[in-house]
């Protein structure tokens, strides 16, 4: 048991409690801030793997953009202070929700522990030179596509947030006339 | 930055930075009051002087003071007649002149309706009290103001010096600003 | 024991750097801004030109009444404070002073930095939303808008220095510095420079704390030691952004007799651009919020896509 395996099961622990505490709470910007929680931990996680640019690239997306476009969404549309039900989901919502996450978590463990059943295995690639080597080469081309689904994306929400205006304007003058 | 205000944009905002640039390297107007004592000029209302051997409690100022803090007791004394033979004379004595600065808007009303000269407007204003009721002047400390009375202004050019004696000058000052007034009146 | 005693030397190295730097940025701006608007600044404490006035700020600050509002989300309001002022701290680690003197020596440092600064934000959101004050509410709402904003130019223009050093470690890209960077990374530079004084809210960018509709915004609710502790998070930002910056566009610690005086050299440049913010901040007046977005996505963002065209560029045709 090294220093690394200790520092890892603490994060990891921190990571799936506060995971749960932001599925389970009912503050509904406790739920937001517990979520940045499990995403920091989970990008200690992977510096402690040795995977240091996943690991802020992690921070930077997730805690700084992410997590901040949903606290901003959340204080612009409603964040009471305190306990609320205004979006609790019904019963079977959760029933469901709460078979998926098991069966994937339990699916997920049986691979892993019949995959390295005979003791450790050796992972190479978390560091940031093989991770851009690998990215730059063999995975140039799902790169490449995600970059340009990604621009798609961009210009969709831009021609979709541009032409509801002038459809608005002409609305109006149609009312006025 | 778009094309149409980068006119005035980028030059704008290097016209603020110089200026606030400029403004440092000029001297701070700041007055450094404690440490430095302002240069206030001769004729500032700081605090009210008192003349007491002018003073005749003839209570002129004490009754046109708007709020009333002036506070003049006297008695009258007989003065035993200079010649032989001659009549007795009456003079008040001033018993007590005080000033209360707490209740004093420096108007400088007293001051101007003093027909003695009697009172004087000083400079000086550090005369601040922890207690209001030490703000409550007495004559001899509005006396001891007067060692701080500036001189009188020089008359201006041009003006008319035809009166050798000063102690005569005061009375006689009004009767040429009077006669003016009166004369478009009729 | 000895890697234990030398990492406990570290981090107290950085901690005093921490507490030292923003005072000194802070005490610059009392004079500068007096001086600029033609008045003397503080005079008194400490004796010699008021050299100790943040101290006895600090003092004050200690000895404030520390209020939480009824209607605040308590736990959350709490923690708020020190989310900002841990993220500097972090971010301070990682910035070189020589080329062996880093407090905390990573390889991808840079992104660390841009990382840890994230951070901060998530901190001005939370005191933003759980004072339970509208106020601070809109002005949390105005942060947010304005850091994801700002953020984009932000990390264009650092990944144009990482491009143009061929890495993402501060030290590495102030050894690949050349003076030619001058002209070559200029927009970067100047990207760089007003998103990080947008990140940290200073003005002309404090739409968020605009004292004259949102009171304090975020930090409406704060008093005592833990507004100061929001005080001293801007004033740390200001150092990281400043001392980032001069490692980036300015090649740190290069310079004559480097070998002997190369931090004297880092803190020089990192005290050129921290004046520059402050200097901005006594010229120009706040931006409206619409103007904000506009200069970040309409002047900025291009800017740093052109920037990185030109490094590339530039990168290409040189190795």
């Amino acid at each position: 048991m090294t220093t690394y395996d200790i520092f890892f099961s603490i994060l990891g622990v921190l990571c799936a409690a506060s995971g749960l505490a932001a599925v389970t709470t009912r503050h509904l910007m406790h739920a937001a801030l517990w979520l940045t929680v499990c995403l920091a931990t989970l990008a200690g996680c992977y510096l402690v793997l040795g995977a240091e640019l996943v690991a802020l690239v992690q921070l930077l997306v997730y805690v700084g953009a992410i997590v901040v476009l949903v606290l901003f969404a959340l204080m612009l549309t409603r964040a009471p202070i305190g306990r609320s039900h205004d979006h609790d989901t019904p019963l079977l919502q959760r029933a469901v929700a709460l078979v998926i996450a098991g069966s994937a978590a339990v699916l997920l463990g049986a691979v892993l522990i019949t995959g390295v059943r005979d003791g450790t295995v050796q992972v190479h690639g978390g560091s940031t030179n093989a991770l851009a080597r690998m990215l730059f080469t063999s995975w140039v081309w799902p790169f490449e596509l995600l970059s340009l689904l990604l621009l798609i994306a961009l210009v969709g929400a831009l021609a979709m947030s541009r032409s509801l205006v002038p459809a608005r304007a002409t609305r109006r003058t149609g009312e006025d006339s | 930055m778009t094309d149409q205000d980068k006119k005035g944009f980028v030059p704008g905002l290097l016209k603020g930075m110089g200026t606030t640039a400029r403004a440092m390297t000029r001297h701070a107007h700041t007055q450094e009051y404690p440490d430095v004592s302002p240069q206030l000029p001769p004729r500032s209302r700081g605090v009210i002087a008192l003349e007491e051997s002018n003073c005749t409690s003839c209570m002129l100022c004490a009754r046109e003071c708007p709020d009333w803090c002036i506070y003049i007791d006297s008695h009258k004394e007989t003065v035993p007649p200079t010649t032989e033979g001659g009549r007795e004379r009456k003079e008040n004595v001033l018993d007590r002149f005080a000033i209360d600065f707490s209740l004093c808007m420096y108007c400088g009303i007293c001051i101007e309706v003093c027909p003695f000269d009697a009172l004087f407007w000083s400079p000086e204003f550090e005369y601040a009290e922890t207690d209001i009721r030490d703000l409550l002047h007495e004559k001899d400390r509005l006396g001891q103001w007067m060692a701080t009375v500036p001189a009188p202004p020089a008359l201006d050019q041009g003006a008319p010096v035809d009166q050798p004696e000063p102690t005569e000058s005061a009375p006689s000052e009004p009767q040429p600003a009077q006669a003016p007034d009166e004369d478009p009146a009729p | 024991m000895s890697t234990f005693g030398e990492v406990v030397l570290r981090s107290l190295c950085v901690l005093i750097a921490f507490l030292v730097l923003p005072l000194l940025v802070g005490q610059t701006e009392h004079k500068l801004m007096a001086h600029m608007q033609g008045r003397l600044g503080p005079m008194y404490a400490g004796g010699f030109h008021g050299w100790a006035q943040l101290v006895a700020d600090g003092v004050k600050f200690t000895q404030k009444e520390d209020i939480v509002p009824l209607a605040a989300d308590k736990p959350v309001f709490r923690l708020a404070p020190a989310l900002g002022i841990v993220s500097y701290l972090l971010a301070l680690a990682v910035i070189p002073f020589g080329p062996h003197l880093v407090a905390a020596g990573i390889t991808g440092s840079l992104l660390w930095v841009l990382a840890v600064g994230a951070i901060g934000t998530v901190g001005t959101l939370m005191a933003g939303w759980s004072s339970g004050n509208k106020y601070a509410l809109i002005g949390g709402l105005r942060s947010a808008a304005q850091l994801v904003s700002y953020e984009v130019p932000l990390i264009l223009a650092a990944a144009s220095f990482a491009m143009a050093a061929g890495s993402f470690s501060l030290v590495s890209i102030a050894h690949a510095w050349t003076p030619w960077w001058l002209l070559w990374q200029l927009p970067g530079a100047i990207v760089f420079l007003v998103a990080g004084t947008a990140e940290l809210q200073r003005p002309p960018f404090d739409m968020p704390v605009a004292d004259s509709e949102l009171v304090m915004g975020p930090w409406t609710e704060y008093t005592g030691l833990r507004f100061a502790l929001f005080l001293l998070a801007e004033y740390a930002g200001i150092v990281v952004v400043s001392l980032v910056l001069a490692v980036l566009y300015l090649g740190g610690w290069t310079g004559p007799f480097d070998h002997q005086i190369g931090p004297f050299w880092v803190l020089l440049k990192g005290f050129f651009f921290a004046v520059i913010i402050l200097w901005m901040r006594m010229s120009w007046p706040r931006l409206r919020e619409d103007q904000l977005q506009r200069v970040a996505w309409l002047g900025l963002v291009p800017l740093a896509l052109l920037q990185i065209v030109l490094t590339a560029a530039g990168v290409v045709l040189t190795t």
